[in-house]
C-alpha cells in the first residue's frame, strides 16, 4: 500500500471535522438510557438493578456520602488539568 | 507605651530606613553589594541555574501558571471544609487510612494553599513583569525567579501538610514550610530591589507598592521581635495585621492598580488616590483577616497568647484599624474609575481578567467595613461578632484577593508567555462560576452562622434545620467555584500552546497611551472611536471609498 492511501485511511478513521448536529446522538442515548431505567422500575417495581445492584455494596460505608461524587469531579477535574498541560505540551 | 505604639513605630522607622536607603543607595558600597547579590541570585547555585534557560518573562509565567494550579487546589480544600461543617462524617472511611479529617483543618490547609500558593503566587509572578516594565529593564535574574517558584510551591505543599499534622515526630512542620518560604521571600526581594538599582527612572505608585508589599513582611517579623512583644497576645494579633496589610493588601493594589490601567488602556484615574493607598497601608491597621492570629503564631513557630488589651491599646487599635478605611476607599474608587475611564469597560467588558478586577474592587468596601467591625469587636473583648470572623475572612481571599489578582495575572499571563487564552467565552463562563460560586455559597455559609450565633445568644440548645439547609447549599453553591478553576486553569494552560498570538505591536487597548489617529472606513458612534483608546486629542482621518459602480477590469486599454 503506498504512502497516500495510507494517509487517507488516517483521515477517514479520524476525522476532519465535527458536525454540528452531533450532539443529538448524545442526547438521544442520555435520554433512552434513562427512561429504560424508569421503564424497568415500573416494569419490576422494587427490584434491584441487574450487575450495578451487586457491584455497589461493595462500596457500602466508603462511598456513602454526596461529597464523593463532587471529590470525584474534582479528580477528574485535576486530570483534565493535568492531561491538558501533558498533551498541549506533546502535541508541539 | 503602649504595646501597639511601640510596635508601630518601630515598624514605620524601619520602612522608612528601607525607603531611605532604596532611593539613596548604599554609596561606596552599593556597586559591592549589587555584584554579591547578583553572585548569590545566578552564580551561588551552581549546576542548579543552568537548569533553566532564563528567557525573558519566564519568571513571571512560572510563578503565575503554579499559581493557576494552586486556584483549584484551594477552591476544593476550601469546598470539602465547608461540606464537613454540615456534614462531619462524611469522609469518615478515610479513617481506615488513619487520615480524620475535621472542617476547620481543611479550612486551615485551603487558607494556605489560597493565600500562599494561589494569590502569593500571583503577586510575585505579576510583579516579576510589572516591576521591570514600570522600570524600562530587565528582570536581574530570570533563572533564580524560575527556581525559585519551585521551592515556594514546595514550601507550601509543607504548610497544606502541617495544617493537618503539625508536628511531625520533633519537626513544626508548618516552622518547616516558613524557612523555605522565607529564604524564597528573601530571593524575591533581592531579584527586585536589583532590578529596581539597575535603573535610573524614577518608580511608578504601583512600582512602590509592590516593593513596600515584598518587604513588609520581613519588616513586619522585625518590628515584633526588635519590641519583645512577640509573646504577648496582642503583639501576635498586630504581626499579623501588618502582614496582611503589607504582603497582601499593599502588594494586590499595586498589581490591580498597573492592570486595571494596562487592561482597560485608561490612564490611572488619580496619582494622589494612589499614593493615599500606600502612605494609608504604612500608617494604619487594616482589618481584613481572621480575629485570631493563630496562623501567624504557627507559621513563626511561638505558642500563641491570650489577647491581653489595655484601655490605652485599645482605643490606638480601633483608631488606626478605623484609619485604614481611608486606603481601601482610595484602592477600591480607583481602580473602578480607571476601568470604566474612556469607556473601553463597556465596550469590551469581558476582556479576560478585567471582570475579575471589576468584582474584586466592588467588593473591597463592604468587607473592610464589616472586617472593621468583628476586629473592634476583638479588641474590645466583647467577642460578639468573633463567631463571623471565619465566614468573613473566607469572602476576603475569595472575593477580593483572588479576583484581583487572579484578574492581574490574567492580563499579565499574555504579555509574558505571547499568547492570549485560549477561549474569551471559556474566561468569561469561569469568571461567573467563580464569583457567584464565592459570593453565593459564603454568602449562604455567612447566613448560616448569623443564625447559629443568634439562638447561641438565645441559649437555644438543639440545632436550627434552617442553618443546616443554608450550610449545606452554600457548599454545593461554591462549588461553582471548583468548576470555574478547572476551566480557567485548562483555558490558560491550552492558550499557552495554541492561543492567539500577542501582536507585539502596542494596540490602543495595550497601551495607557492614546492612538495619534483613528482611520474612519464607515459611519460609527463616538462611543465606539473612544472605545479604542482614542482621546479629545485624537484625530478623525476619513479613508474616503469610492462610489462608482464596479465593472471589469480592463487588461489591455488598447484593445
Amino acid at each position: 500500500m503506498s504512502d497516500n492511501s495510507s494517509g487517507k485511511i488516517g483521515q477517514f478513521l479520524q476525522g476532519e471535522k465535527e458536525p454540528s448536529s452531533s450532539w443529538v446522538i448524545l442526547v438521544i442515548g442520555i435520554v433512552a438510557s434513562l427512561s429504560f431505567l424508569v421503564i424497568y422500575n415500573i416494569l419490576y417495581p422494587g427490584q434491584d438493578l441487574p450487575v450495578i445492584s451487586s457491584v455497589l455494596p461493595m462500596f457500602e460505608g466508603v462511598f456513602d456520602s454526596g461529597i464523593w461524587f463532587f471529590i470525584l469531579g474534582a479528580m477528574i477535574g485535576a486530570f483534565a488539568i493535568i492531561g491538558t498541560i501533558l498533551t498541549e505540551a506533546a502535541i508541539e | 507605651m503602649d504595646t501597639i505604639l511601640s510596635i508601630l513605630v518601630i515598624f514605620w522607622i524601619l520602612i522608612f530606613i528601607s525607603y531611605l536607603l532604596m532611593e539613596k543607595g548604599l554609596g561606596v558600597f552599593g556597586q559591592v553589594a549589587r555584584g554579591l547579590t547578583m553572585f548569590l541570585l545566578e552564580k551561588a547555585l551552581g549546576p542548579g541555574s543552568d537548569l533553566v534557560e532564563g528567557r525573558k518573562g519566564s519568571g513571571a509565567m512560572v510563578w503565575i501558571i503554579q499559581g493557576v494550579f494552586w486556584l483549584f487546589v484551594s477552591s476544593t480544600l476550601t469546598f470539602i471544609g465547608l461540606w464537613l461543617a454540615h456534614d462531619p462524617t462524611a469522609l469518615h472511611s478515610l479513617e481506615a487510612w488513619g487520615y480524620h479529617p475535621v472542617s476547620s483543618e481543611l479550612f486551615y490547609a485551603g487558607r494556605f494553599a489560597a493565600l500562599f500558593g494561589c494569590v502569593g503566587m500571583f503577586i510575585i509572578g505579576t510583579g516579576l513583569h510589572i516591576l521591570p516594565s514600570l522600570l524600562e529593564v530587565d528582570l536581574a535574574s530570570e533563572k533564580n525567579a524560575v527556581l525559585t517558584s519551585f521551592v515556594w510551591t514546595i514550601s507550601v505543599i509543607v504548610f497544606v501538610i502541617g495544617s493537618q499534622n503539625p508536628e511531625i515526630g520533633p519537626i513544626n512542620v508548618i516552622l518547616v514550610g516558613t524557612v523555605l518560604n522565607s529564604v524564597v521571600g528573601l530571593a524575591i526581594i533581592a531579584n527586585q530591589l536589583l532590578t529596581k538599582a539597575n535603573s535610573s527612572l524614577s518608580l511608578a505608585t504601583p512600582g512602590w507598592l509592590i516593593i513596600f508589599g515584598l518587604i513588609g513582611g520581613p519588616i513586619a517579623v522585625l518590628s515584633l521581635f526588635l519590641s519583645g512583644e512577640f509573646d504577648t497576645g496582642l503583639g501576635q494579633w498586630l504581626f499579623y495585621h501588618l502582614f496582611s496589610a503589607t504582603f497582601f493588601f499593599s502588594s494586590v493594589a499595586g498589581i490591580s492598580l498597573y492592570s486595571a490601567s494596562f487592561g482597560s488602556g485608561n490612564a490611572l484615574w488619580s496619582r494622589t488616590v494612589a499614593g493615599v493607598v500606600i502612605f494609608g497601608t504604612l500608617f494604619t491597621i487594616n482589618p481584613l483577616g481572621l480575629a485570631n492570629p493563630s496562623m501567624a503564631v504557627d507559621m513563626l513557630g511561638l505558642s500563641a497568647a491570650d489577647l491581653v488589651v489595655s484601655h490605652q491599646d485599645n482605643v490606638a487599635g480601633s483608631f488606626f484599624m478605623a484609619l485604614a478605611i481611608i486606603p481601601i476607599i482610595a484602592l477600591s474608587s480607583n481602580i473602578l474609575i480607571t476601568l470604566r475611564g474612556t469607556d473601553v469597560f463597556v465596550e469590551n467588558p469581558d476582556s479576560a481578567g478585567i471582570p475579575e478586577i471589576n468584582f474584586g474592587a466592588w467588593m473591597l468596601l463592604p468587607l473592610g467595613i464589616g472586617a472593621l467591625f468583628i476586629q473592634t469587636d476583638v479588641l474590645s473583648g466583647k467577642n460578639e461578632l468573633t463567631g463571623l470572623s471565619n465566614i468573613l475572612d473566607l469572602m476576603s481571599i475569595w472575593t477580593i484577593l483572588i479576583p484581583l489578582t487572579f484578574g492581574a495575572a490574567i492580563q499579565v499571563l499574555p504579555s509574558v508567555s505571547g499568547r492570549y487564552p485560549l477561549s474569551q467565552n471559556r474566561a468569561r463562563l469561569s469568571f461567573w462560576l467563580i464569583s457567584a460560586g464565592a459570593v453565593l455559597g459564603l454568602g449562604l455559609t455567612m447566613m448560616s452562622d448569623i443564625a447559629d450565633a443568634v439562638l447561641l445568644e438565645a441559649l437555644v440548645e438543639e440545632p436550627s434545620v434552617l442553618s443546616h439547609t443554608l450550610r449545606k447549599a452554600g457548599s454545593v453553591i461554591f462549588y461553582g467555584v471548583v468548576i470555574g478553576s478547572i476551566f480557567h486553569a485548562t483555558n490558560l494552560y491550552s492558550g499557552m500552546y495554541r492561543g492567539a498570538k500577542v501582536d507585539k505591536s502596542l494596540s490602543p487597548s495595550e497601551t495607557t497611551f492614546a492612538p495619534k489617529s483613528y482611520p474612519l472606513t464607515s459611519t460609527t458612534t463616538i462611543r465606539k472611536i473612544l472605545a479604542t483608546g482614542a482621546v479629545l486629542d485624537t484625530d478623525i482621518i476619513p479613508t474616503f471609498e469610492s462610489n462608482e459602480i464596479g465593472s471589469p477590469t480592463p487588461i489591455n486599454e488598447e484593445e
